[in-house]
């Protein structure tokens, strides 16, 4: 998948951009779940955000929410990094997100699928799906 | 923010926009002609111009035609939290209107998520309602469909971040969506397309397309779960004369399954009369369900 969790960079330098925010991670709570696992947040907790690599190299912050009365994490919200004062490179962006979905989904697992996913970006002609 | 009918839509929709507050919102509406009133009521990811066909024949039958945007979609106001959107919610803004509006002796029309916000409403405001249209939608707790049911497509779309992303920044619903959901889509295309897309801008404004998905009760004891069972109860014991209108072509809420559940339902509601339609029938079928709407409501003295 080309997506590994690295640790969060210095943020000096970079600035922080919010490219999408999920308010209900536990919709379904294999996902919930698959973030709690991955950024070992049961220990993390609020104290720190998760980061990811993608296939461009770029690093993508995943800010975690929490809801008073759900479990945590409630959302998460991931950030592009661009640097400075530089605008943010959309599709190229938008390619690296299509990554991170991809590897989500594959984390979380049966029933959920890659192709399953990759069928219902081609299926709405998302431009990163090909 | 949309307020104004969005360019595409102007050479069709010439209807002043007017605005209530319902539970603190934005709610627009169109509120046209005099005599019985007739609401219809649209789903998602649609607004009020999916009546566009429907409603001209309405008014020149001398009837009152009432037409909300949802919350969340069309010209009405679009609260940015997933948190300010309920199915109950939705209700009791329908609730809130019909009572501003002090409509009487008035027919529902419901489509999609029209479907259970207004027969939430009607079941409330039971003194209010004088007829039901019931198409291509559905009332009780067990998920709709097969479709509905399966990864791929539809639990997919709405999934964590899946639904932000798909619907949300590349606007799926609104677009592409429609369009799947509709028999003749050149001309859906050439006419209609950009009039939905226009209408949610900018991926935030999409909120509501992926959060309606959510709230379909597809899992054993989810949300919304005990409304639904609210609802099929209610219909179960309602006596309002009943019109089954659906789209032949429906492979959604496909007409040999839904139209039949709710003819089970409400034995004596009449039809289903099937016309050219996939889920989204009023854009083939306009006129010719406004003429089986006021045939219905002429036989019925409505």
């Amino acid at each position: 998948m080309d997506v590994t969790v690295i640790p969060a960079p210095a943020l000096d330098g970079l600035r922080p951009t919010p490219l999408l925010t999920e308010e209900r991670v536990g919709h379904y709570p294999e996902f919930r779940d698959f973030f709690r696992r991955s950024f070992d947040l049961d220990r993390v907790g609020l104290a720190a955000p998760g980061c990811v690599r993608a296939p461009s190299g770029n690093p993508y912050l995943l800010v975690f929410l929490g809801r008073s009365g759900e479990p945590f994490p409630s959302g998460v919200e991931i950030q592009a990094l661009p640097p400075g004062l530089e605008p943010l490179d959309e599709a190229e962006a938008d390619r690296d997100l299509y990554a991170i979905l991809r590897w989500m989904v594959a984390g979380v697992g049966a029933p959920w699928s890659v192709e399953a996913l990759e069928g219902t970006a081609r299926l709405y002609r998302v431009p990163a799906a090909g | 923010m949309t307020i104004a009918v969005p360019d595409p839509a102007r050479a069709d929709w010439p209807y002043t926009a007017r605005f209530a507050r319902v539970n603190g919102r934005r709610m627009a509406h169109v509120d046209e002609g005099s005599g019985a009133p007739v609401l219809l009521l649209h789903g998602n990811p649609a607004w009020g111009y999916l009546y566009r066909d429907v409603i001209p024949p309405l008014l020149a039958a001398g009837r009152r035609v009432v037409v909300p945007d949802m919350i969340g979609f069309g010209l009405s106001e679009k609260p940015r939290s997933e948190h300010a959107h309920s199915l109950d919610g939705h209700i009791s803004n329908l609730v809130a209107l019909v009572r501003q509006l002090d409509l009487r002796d008035a027919t529902f029309v419901c489509h999609d998520w029209g479907g259970p916000t207004g027969f939430g409403c009607a079941l409330t405001e039971p003194g209010r309602v004088a007829a039901l249209a019931i198409m291509s939608t559905w009332a009780w707790p067990s998920p709709p469909a097969a479709f509905h049911d399966a990864i791929f497509p539809w639990r997919m779309m709405h999934a964590p971040l899946v639904g932000p992303w798909l619907l949300g920044t590349h606007g799926a619903l609104a677009g592409r969506g429609m369009y799947l959901s509709v028999v003749d889509r050149a001309r859906f295309r050439d006419r209609a397309q950009a009039a939905y897309e226009a209408a949610l801008p900018d991926p935030a404004d999409r909120l509501l397309t992926w959060v309606w998905p959510r709230w379909i009760p597809l899992d054993d004891g989810v949300r919304a779960t005990a409304r639904f069972a609210w609802l099929e109860a209610g219909l179960r014991a309602s006596c309002w004369p009943t019109l089954l209108v659906w789209g032949r072509e429906d492979e959604v809420f496909d007409a040999a399954t839904f139209a039949a559940r709710f003819k089970a339902l409400i034995p004596h509601a009449e039809g289903p009369h099937l016309v050219r339609g996939r889920h989204f029938l009023q854009e083939d079928s306009g006129p010719e369900i406004a003429a089986l709407l006021l045939e219905f409501l002429t036989r019925n003295g409505v």
